[in-house]
């Protein structure tokens, strides 16, 4: 899948699974930070993105330290989706 | 028991905000679903993971956590978050009993309403929800009647909250409990010969205490029994009204009438125990769900307030088996 296709997807999957109502995917800029003061995402968000990280791409990610380094924005979800899917 | 100080109701009807229980609102696709109030108060994050239930019950509350201190929460639901309950249980089945989120599981917990009250306001003191179905609510009052003869100084806030969840309507409707026929009016609804009630949910909070001063209301008594016999429960009114109401006489009788013809003689063999009394009925107006009562109790408030009446015996049951007298009385 390409970059930009998979980019999309995958906005539009946080989306659906954070329940981020009053968002659409062309809101969600790749370099915006997801927690703070980027998208505004806390602890409980992170579990839900770990959660859709499995279901969808077949990702498990065990290792707290690993999680921060990967959902930081848009753009390292998908470069690590991209190296690591099973799906 | 208590005295009732200010009260938010969350219903069908116009009972929030500006008040209008003249227009009576219609029922829609054989529903009373409650109007959602605004929830600019709450914050993004936690609003889009609420369910129809917390979301509710924080509409409700909020104006009364934002303006009073309260010593506790007790809220009555049967159900709580009965729609997020599914969510979560659907996913372990079809994630394989894998990796679960959050959110779900936790909006699902009965629960989750009071301690997403107490996480509004701050509020570490006596935190507690009663979850017996058709008398949650009527529990919950009395756990809140018990707190205040212990502690006479004190403020709770006591609601009661149940959510019409799609699941819930589907298997209810499978076991009887709502009306096939298009139910459109009052009229139809209690007219109706067929079993089956409507649906409805909403949310009635009440800011309660023992000081008389300012207060809308007085909860005098509460009554509560399980039994499928008329008679007993005719008996346990009879010296209910013995016991509470003396030799005073009643201004209204409050109906939980639901339209279900298996229930109708409960109604109306209470009707009888207390005769040339004026009667009201409320399930037009609310729907029917378990914790119904909370709104006869706001109703009856909002009677003794702006009709001036004396005092109002609430009779309500669920199920035909879950039975409850409330006599509220004019502070």
């Amino acid at each position: 899948m390409e970059t930009a296709t998979l980019k999309q997807q995958l906005k539009e999957q946080i989306i659906q699974f954070l329940n981020l109502t009053t968002f659409k995917p062309e809101d969600i800029k790749d370099d915006q930070p997801l927690f703070g003061e980027g998208l505004g995402l806390d602890s409980i968000d992170s579990l839900e993105l770990i959660a859709l990280l499995d279901r969808n791409y077949g990702i498990k990610i065990n290792d707290p330290k690993e999680g921060r380094k990967i959902l930081v924005d848009v753009n390292t979800m998908v470069a690590y989706i991209q190296q690591h899917r099973t799906k | 028991m208590f005295y009732i100080h200010q009260t938010v109701c969350v219903s069908a009807q116009k009972t929030n905000g500006l008040i209008d229980l003249d227009d009576i609102q219609p029922i829609k696709d054989n529903k009373l679903q409650a109007i959602e109030p605004n929830y600019d108060a709450i914050p993004p994050a936690m609003y889009r993971r609420m369910g129809r239930a917390v979301r509710l019950a924080s509409g409700a509350a909020l104006p009364l956590l934002n303006t009073l201190t309260f010593n506790g929460i007790v809220i009555g639901t049967a159900n709580g978050g009965l729609e997020d309950c599914i969510k979560f249980l659907n996913q372990i089945v079809d994630y394989n009993e894998g990796k679960l989120t959050p959110t779900n599981f936790v909006q699902s917990t009965t629960n989750a309403i009071a301690s997403q009250l107490a996480f509004f306001s701050s509020n570490k003191g006596y935190n507690n929800t009663h979850v017996h179905r058709g008398l949650a609510f009527e529990n919950a009052a009395l756990d809140v009647a018990m707190m205040l003869n212990e502690f006479p100084d004190n403020s709770y806030l006591l609601g009661g909250v149940d959510e019409i969840s799609a699941y819930q309507y589907n298997i209810e409707s499978l076991a009887g409990s709502y009306k096939k026929e298009s139910i459109s009016s009052a009229e139809d609804l209690y007219n109706s010969k067929t079993t089956g009630s409507i649906p409805g949910d909403g949310c009635t909070m009440f800011a309660v205490n023992k000081q008389k001063t300012g207060a809308t209301a007085k909860l005098k008594a509460i009554g509560t029994i399980h039994t499928d016999k008329v008679e007993e429960v005719t008996q346990y009114l009879t010296n209910f009204i013995n016991k509470n109401l003396g030799e005073s006489s009643l201004s209204l009788f409050l109906s939980g009438e639901n339209g279900d013809s298996r229930h109708l003689p409960y109604y109306s063999a209470c009707q009888n125990i207390v005769p040339n009394i004026a009667v009201e009925r409320f399930k037009h107006l609310c729907g029917e769900y378990a914790t119904a009562s909370a709104f006869a109790l706001w109703l009856a408030c909002h009677k003794i307030q702006h009709n001036n009446l004396k005092n109002v015996l609430i009779y309500n049951n669920f199920r035909g088996k879950q039975h409850s007298f409330m006599l509220v009385e004019n502070a």
